[in-house]
């Protein structure tokens, strides 16, 4: 059945479908029932989806489409739908000779040393990342490459999951650099440059979320002296892989391809606000500080869909105006 | 500030009082700063250990005579471009511990940048220490001990050598800090968090050597 390449026989498994060890402490119980539930949802979306991808194998952006990537792209599409919703297959087009070029050519000491220390520390609970895996040498590759073009970014450490993960589902090390490069320039420009401070103000400003949906915890978390930075820098550099569950991450994934930015707050703000009462209950800082690790996995995250879901319906509207004013005030604050 | 609970009673054990200090990690990307928190907080070690993407946030206990003292652990990100997020995780922080490569001469440089940025903007009672991590590897040593003990000493820092690795040195240096720490109330320097902050020591787990605290 389509949909499940990655996913079925695997529940019981040491390595997931994605090639992650799971830890001793791999819940697995709340794992296959979360999996009998969600296979026949993926079911159901593959059926869907095979009716809107093209024989050219292409899929035009349209209202549907951001409704269907909302519930989830079955992993047999998902690399060709990132590519097309996000405008990356048109820039991989326009400049069909770069990826290779740029490979070629001579690259700069100092990066390719700070890539080259990342390569055996990206995901070495995975079996394609691990000394004996394919993907070591793809990943620098994407990243030197990724890090020349944009030379006024440079590489910066936490891309190196992205890549990782991306590498791992589309397969493909050239198209995973067009992404990543959509990524840095279209979807979220300025996050990873090298002075931080967009990065920064998005953590300020999933504080000034938290104000307006759950002022009480706001005023909780202010008093229990949490500051922003301190919590989502990972959250937001990685856009949750290595925080949460591979699958979850996915979904989040096919949002932002095709959305943009906004998922991000989305997703930070329900993870906070949907355990509302229990940080109402943490009463120190260093409670406060491990609750919040353990908000990114557990059985609730674990359910993508519910908690996709969940990210759309529960937290009402993020109108683009009143992000952007919110977002440059947090920029004007930044020092 | 030293969060002192002397009142209270973990565990229905009859003990001291309790302090708390906020211990942060610098040094330059893959020096062994997560190694060393790993093996001083679960007495683990991965040969390939995950870089660190903003900070981590780590408690562990350790007790001297009757007092016992929780870490608050901040390990940060060694890339250069998360210095400018470097003066958050060290604000407050009464102990610091800046970690170089003994296999590495540029790592060396970086640390002593960190102990002078710690000096100049830190809080002015600061314990700094400073660790030669990778020990075990003193076949490619670029570093000589004496050279970052003379170094030490200068700055009066504390100094070991440390192998998060074979262990070697990760929780004497840990004690050593807290054996240099203000134990008295107010005695530590960095602004208070919060006053009167209750201990909860349900979820710590403890040292796996070293400690009183079994």
């Amino acid at each position: 059945m389509a949909g499940k390449s990655s996913l079925d026989n695997v529940t019981q498994s040491k390595v997931d479908g994605y090639g992650f060890e799971r830890d001793g402490d791999f819940d697995h119980s709340s794992y296959d029932e979360f999996m009998s539930r969600y296979l026949a949802i993926l079911s159901r979306r593959s059926i869907r989806w095979s009716g809107i991808v093209s024989k050219k194998n292409r899929v035009p952006r349209s209202r549907k489409v951001k409704r269907y990537c909302r519930k989830g792209i079955p992993n047999e599409h998902r690399p060709m739908v990132w590519m097309c919703v996000s405008g990356a297959q048109e820039s991989m087009a326009s400049s069909p000779l770069l990826y290779q070029t740029i490979l070629k050519s001579q690259h700069d000491e100092s990066t390719v040393e700070a890539i080259t220390i990342d390569l055996h520390r990206t995901f070495p609970d995975n079996i394609y990342f691990s000394a004996n895996g394919n993907l070591r040498g793809p990943l620098f590759n994407v990243l030197i490459a990724l890090s020349h073009k944009n030379s006024d970014q440079g590489y910066c450490q936490g891309v190196n999951f992205v890549a990782g993960l991306l590498l791992l589902i589309v397969k493909n090390e050239e198209k995973v650099f067009w992404l990543l490069d959509t990524l840095m320039n279209d979807i979220l420009p300025d996050f990873y440059a090298p002075d931080m401070k967009a990065t920064q103000a998005e953590q300020e400003l999933l504080g000034e979320i938290i104000k307006w949906k759950a002022p009480d915890l706001h005023a909780h978390l202010k008093k229990m002296d949490i500051q922003w930075c301190l919590v989502a820098t990972k959250w937001f550099l990685c856009l949750f892989a290595d925080v949460m569950p591979v699958e979850t991450t996915l979904r989040i994934w096919d949002c932002l391809f095709y959305e943009g930015d906004k998922i991000l707050l989305r997703v930070a703000a329900m993870l906070i606000i949907q355990n509302k009462d229990q940080f109402l209950r943490c009463r120190t800082f260093t409670e406060t500080m491990d609750f919040f690790k353990q908000i990114v996995n557990n059985p609730k995250i674990t359910d993508c869909h519910a908690f996709l879901q969940k990210c759309f319906t529960e937290l009402g509207p993020f109108p683009k105006a009143k992000i952007k004013a919110l977002r440059e005030e947090c920029m004007q604050g930044v020092k | 500030m030293a969060n002192r609970a002397g009142a209270q009673r973990p565990n229905g054990a009859t003990q001291g009082k309790i302090c708390q200090f906020k211990l942060v990690l610098l040094g330059e990307s893959a020096v062994g700063k997560s190694s060393l928190v790993l093996r001083f907080v679960k007495g683990q070690f991965h040969e390939y250990q995950e870089s660190t993407i903003g900070a981590a946030f780590l408690t562990q206990t350790v007790c001297l005579d009757d007092t016992t003292v929780k870490f608050e652990i901040w390990d940060t990100a060694g890339q250069e471009r998360y210095h400018s997020l470097a003066p958050m995780y060290y604000r407050g922080a009464q102990a610091a511990i800046v970690v170089y490569d003994i296999t590495n001469q540029d790592t060396f440089g970086r640390a002593k940048t960190w102990v002078k940025e710690l000096q100049r903007q830190a809080s002015p009672n600061i314990v700094i220490a400073l660790a030669g991590n990778k020990s075990d590897l003193s076949n490619k040593r670029m570093v000589e001990y004496e050279e970052a003990q003379a170094y030490a000493e200068e700055n009066s820092l504390l100094f070991m050598e440390t192998s998060a690795k074979t262990a070697m040195n990760v929780n004497d240096i840990f004690l050593a800090i807290a054996k240099k720490l203000p134990k008295n109330e107010g005695g530590g320097a960095a602004q208070p968090r919060q006053q009167g902050m209750k201990i909860n020591n349900s979820e710590t787990s403890q040292a796996s050597e070293g400690g009183c605290c079994k």
